[in-house]
């Protein structure tokens, strides 16, 4: 992609005194800026988003003032939070204290260099990519515990602390679940691992109901491999249940105690990034990253009147016709399914991999980390690490090894290859 | 087996809770939020009280006098568990007439201070009950910004400056007359004071013209005793 | 090879901390997780409420009574006005006892939904806490139309209460309670049954009951720990004889009898039984009838002394009044459950990890304004 862009700008006369290095360097660093304004723009959409989401399970309206509905809360506090006074506290370590949220926001960040956003669109095609994504995200521990420990707070500390050991014990249920998809195709590449994903085949090789190419409905095991990835990446990325670095029942604010105003956004910003990187990984791993779950024109036409049908079904099961927002799904789908019965460029639109596809996804997995999050208490530090080290690892073990058997038995051992 | 069955369990006690949570996800309806200046609590229409002139509403929100009935009788400054309230009368003049209350009772003290201090008002309703009157009552009105605006919109300018007037004065004699009154009665009060000193410096005079001639007796020495 | 010197952190838990319930400051003496000894300290809410006492009316004492637990104002007033009619001698009429116990177990219902609430809150489920204050909210209307207040209502007062029901609030009622039997299903689905919750809070700081008796713990925490003590059970007071309801006590269904789990599965079962007394008394409230016995308008109790004790949804509540004949009570001396409930926590917080002394706090279930008064 940087390639692309750089001898794109080439072709400009008036930018051939760049030459090829600095149309590079130009080109790395327009993709950079605009990542940051994703990672922002995600943080702050996120953030309403999680508000609404949290208080509607709450029976609450969530943020409704600033802007229609609330939609500028956000953009509001993110404001606040610019113009609030920098406290460092008297005895902190001035430096640690400084650095710490950007490293934290920097691991988060360089995380989606390799992230496939579409065909096209991935920032750096690397060929360990998966590797890369994985190590980057780990350096967040590096800076939670300079945060921690430069805070001089002994919340801060054991927040800290409890971040390290949680993130270090979830790394492997998390490399190992991933390992199981990277065994089925051979590559980190993460466009190749989407590029293996294409087309319809069987449930599980063998069940005949048709279903997208999909790592996660590729066999059971690595089915089984995108759940534990889920529940350990909602580890990694210290969300509840698994929240326990910054649980506020019981330490206050965790590593974030001391810090407040920008540098304190800037947490929120890598928590955000961080969900949002391992939202897309779930998505580019098992389900199909870019990949259109419509093989072609006729897939698309007859997977949306199965989904507007199932939104029909599902509005009248749960009794919500006098609702007025639980129409709109409803409408959404079946209006989508006349537009690609009638319009087969719509549907060829539906058919084709991009942006669209990854987004639904990601947004999907982001969901369900917001839905856990409203919904369950939080766990203790030792059953933590029981769920990491007796639940987690043995099971995506099990799973690596029984891909492994799986692909022998379908004769697909050979895939790459 | 015990290990299976955990994981078993954790896995379908957490999908009935996220049903829970899923559940009112889809149902906005049941949402409970208020918007606040938009919408409020319906407060409970209640009439509460003897009649229908000396009913009142059963929400206590804040303090109010009606001082136009009060006859200064100090019941509810007494009966106040934290003293708020705080009264200054006046005796009326003789043969004024200062007006009469609802109940048609002849006022004889002029109130010349009424305060109620909001910060310390604890809202128990302890001494709307005393006042036999019925002129002090809970209103149900709790907002207590003050500004030029008592509907929507809440003026943080105006609510910061009235912080400091949540003492409420509800006596309406103006402070010339309380003067002019005061005077009045210290005039009174002096000249009765003249009066009684005059009569008790006659009384006095009257007594050292009585007390020397008693004296003089017992300075007589006795005839006896010598 | 040098030995890394090692010695205990001592941690201060408040006053300013999310989940100590109020303003108590908590010290502990940590070995990494682990905490060794815990230290309330409390004071902090300190008002005076017996010096108060001490120097005002009886009738003025209720509205303090209300604030010294605000979660259960109905119930500390109805406990002191109980104890200075027990003082004077007063009979009260039918309906007003039968309209105290509507309110007092409806109040029991609040205090424990902020009991089950907060205490989900400490574990990290947020939800289900937002669930049990709508519920709570319901409860304060009903309040509110009665009494005209939402959280200190000054409204059970010596011989009687302060006025009569409004019409319809019989009905409302019945309508909260058909209501809330649902409810109390739908938090055993979210939290009660719920394997974090389980794991968090079974087997977590075991109260057994000669532990619990010593430290003179009472209410659910007491019954929870598998002693059968329910004062509205073994010393009936008010008419709670009429009712038929049973006295919850921890069985251990998930660990071991006494641990928090049970703690807090005995309030919401505590909240089904209370729901049946209100529903019972609301069957036999007398349709007519006076709101106040004839007390004189000065309250002057005769000569002597009495400790009357109750069932707060904390646990005994007791009122030692001594009068000396005038209408300014010698003494008001208040026994608060939580007070000693909380000092049983280092008993058994010490020795489990810092998150579990935040879910035992919690499911002692303390009010710091009934603990410092």
């Amino acid at each position: 992609m940087i390639d692309a862009i750089a001898s794109w700008m080439l072709q400009f006369g008036a930018l051939n005194w760049l030459g090829e290095t600095g149309a590079s360097l130009v080109a790395v660093a327009l993709v950079g800026i605009t990542l940051f304004i994703f990672v922002a723009a995600n943080a702050i959409v996120l953030v309403y988003v999680e508000r609404k989401v949290s208080a509607f399970m709450q029976v609450r309206l969530g943020p409704m003032r600033v802007g229609p509905m609330g939609t500028l809360q956000t953009v509001a506090d993110a404001l606040k939070l610019l113009v609030k006074e920098d406290i460092i506290p008297q005895f902190a370590d001035k430096v640690l204290f400084r650095v710490g949220p950007w490293v934290i926001l920097i691991s988060a960040f360089v995380a989606f260099a390799a992230i496939p956003f579409s065909p096209t669109w991935v920032p750096a095609d690397m060929s360990i990519g998966l590797f890369y994504v994985l190590s980057v995200s780990s350096v967040v521990v590096i800076g939670i515990v300079m945060s921690g420990w430069a805070s001089n707070n002994k919340w801060s500390l054991y927040g800290a602390m409890r971040s390290a050991a949680q993130i270090v014990s979830y790394e492997i249920p998390v490399g190992l679940s991933l390992l199981a998809a990277v065994a089925v195709v051979g590559t980190l590449n993460l466009q190749e691992l989407i590029q293996a994903q294409a087309g319809v085949g069987n449930l599980f090789h063998w069940i005949p109901i048709p279903v997208p190419n999909w790592f996660i409905f590729n066999n059971p095991f690595l089915f089984i491999a995108a759940f534990v990835y889920l529940i350990a990446a909602t580890a990694e990325v210290n969300r509840t249940p698994f929240d326990i670095p910054e649980a506020e029942s019981e330490l206050v604010a965790g590593f974030m105690t001391e810090f407040s105003g920008i540098r304190w956004a800037l947490f929120f910003l890598s928590e955000y990034a961080n969900a949002a990187v391992v939202a897309l990984l779930t998505a580019i791993v098992f389900l199909g990253g870019w990949q259109s779950p419509f093989p072609d024109i006729q897939g698309a036409r007859i997977g949306m009147s199965v989904l507007a049908v199932l939104a029909i079904i599902w509005t009248f099961y749960v009794k919500v016709k006098a609702n007025r927002l639980s129409i709109y799904p409803l409408a959404v789908t079946v209006v989508l399914a006349v537009l690609a019965w009638l319009f087969p460029a719509f549907a060829q639109w539906l058919a084709n991999p991009g942006l669209l596809w990854i987004a639904i996804k990601g947004g999907t997995i982001i969901f369900m980390l917001m839905w856990f999050r409203w919904t369950f208490p939080r766990l203790r530090v030792d059953q933590l690490m029981y769920v990491s080290w007796k639940v987690l690892l043995p099971l995506a073990m099990i799973n690596l090894a029984g891909v492994a058997i799986w692909m022998w038995l379908t004769g697909a051992i050979n895939l790459v290859g | 087996m015990g290990y299976f069955k955990n994981i078993a369990d954790s896995v379908s006690t957490l999908i009935t809770g996220m049903k829970v949570t899923m559940g009112y996800f889809v149902r906005p309806r049941e949402h409970v939020t208020l918007q606040y200046p938009d919408e409020q609590w319906p407060n409970p229409k209640r009439k509460i009280g003897v009649g229908e002139l000396d009913s009142y509403n059963v929400i206590r929100s804040k303090l109010h006098v009606d001082i136009d009935d009060c006859i200064g009788c100090k019941k509810c400054e007494r009966a106040c568990p934290v003293d708020c309230i705080t009264i200054d009368t006046l005796k009326a003049d003789k043969g004024e007439d200062i007006g009469t209350t609802k109940n048609g009772t002849q006022k004889r003290l002029l109130v010349t201070r009424f305060t109620i201090d909001m910060t310390e008002c604890m809202y128990c309703d302890l001494c709307t009950f005393p006042c036999p009157e019925d002129c002090i009552y809970m209103t149900p009105d709790y907002r207590f910004e003050r500004g030029d605006n008592q509907k929507t919109e809440i003026s943080t300018v105006d609510r910061w400056r009235n912080r400091q007037n949540l003492i409420y004065e509800y006596a309406t004699v103006p402070p010339e007359e309380v003067e002019r009154r005061k005077e009045a009665i210290e005039a009174e009060q002096a000249a009765k004071l003249a009066a009684a000193e005059k009569a008790k410096a006659a009384a006095e005079k009257k007594a050292a013209e009585a007390k020397p001639a008693e004296k003089e007796n017992p300075d007589k020495p006795e005839p006896g005793e010598e | 090879m040098t030995r890394l010197n090692a010695e205990e952190m001592v941690l201060n838990m408040g006053p300013q901390h999310p989940s100590t319930h109020g303003v108590l400051r908590l010290k502990l003496k940590t070995d990494g997780e682990i905490v060794s000894h815990i230290e309330p300290v409390i004071g902090y809410l300190h008002r005076c409420f017996e010096k108060h006492g001490e120097n005002i009316e009886y009738q003025m004492v209720t509205p303090f009574t209300d604030r010294c637990d605000y979660l259960a104002s109905m119930n500390n007033a109805h406990a002191y006005a109980m104890a200075v009619e027990k003082l004077m001698g007063i009979e009260l009429p039918e309906r007003v006892e039968y309209l105290r116990i509507i309110f007092a177990e409806l109040q029991r219902i609040a205090s424990h939904l902020v009991a089950v609430g907060t205490f989900g809150l400490d574990v990290g489920a947020i939800t289900p806490f937002i669930y049990c204050f709508r519920e709570r909210e319901t409860i304060l209307d009903l309040f509110e139309m009665a009494s005209g207040a939402r959280l200190l209502y000054n409204y059970i007062w010596i011989g009687g209460l302060a006025h009569d029901i409004p019409p319809g609030f019989v009905e409302k009622a019945y309508e909260f309670l058909d209501y809330f039997d649902d409810r109390v299903r739908e938090y055993n689905r979210i939290l009660t049954g719920n394997k974090i919750f389980i794991e968090r809070a079974a087997d977590v700081g075991v109260m057994p009951p000669e532990v619990a008796i010593n430290y003179g713990v009472t209410g659910p925490n007491l019954r929870a720990s598998g002693v059968d003590h329910d004062l509205r059970r073994v010393q009936p007071y008010s008419i709670y004889d009429r009712f038929d309801f049973k006295t919850i006590v921890g069985q251990g269904e998930m660990g071991t009898v006494g641990d928090c789990w049970d703690r807090y599965y005995v309030r919401v079962l505590e909240m089904e039984e209370s729901a049946k007394i209100v529903r019972q008394a609301l069957d036999q409230l007398p349709a007519e009838g006076d709101v106040q016995a004839a007390v004189p308008k000065k309250i002057r109790p005769p000569k002597g002394e009495i400790y009357f004790r109750s069932e707060n949804p904390r646990g005994e509540l007791g009122y030692y009044i001594i009068s000396d004949g005038s209408n300014v009570p010698f003494r008001v001396k208040m026994r608060s459950p939580a007070f000693c409930n909380l000092s049983v926590i280092n008993e058994i917080g010490a020795g489990w990890m810092i998150s579990d002394v935040i879910a035992i706090l919690g499911s002692l279930d303390i009010v710091l304004g009934e603990i410092d008064r």
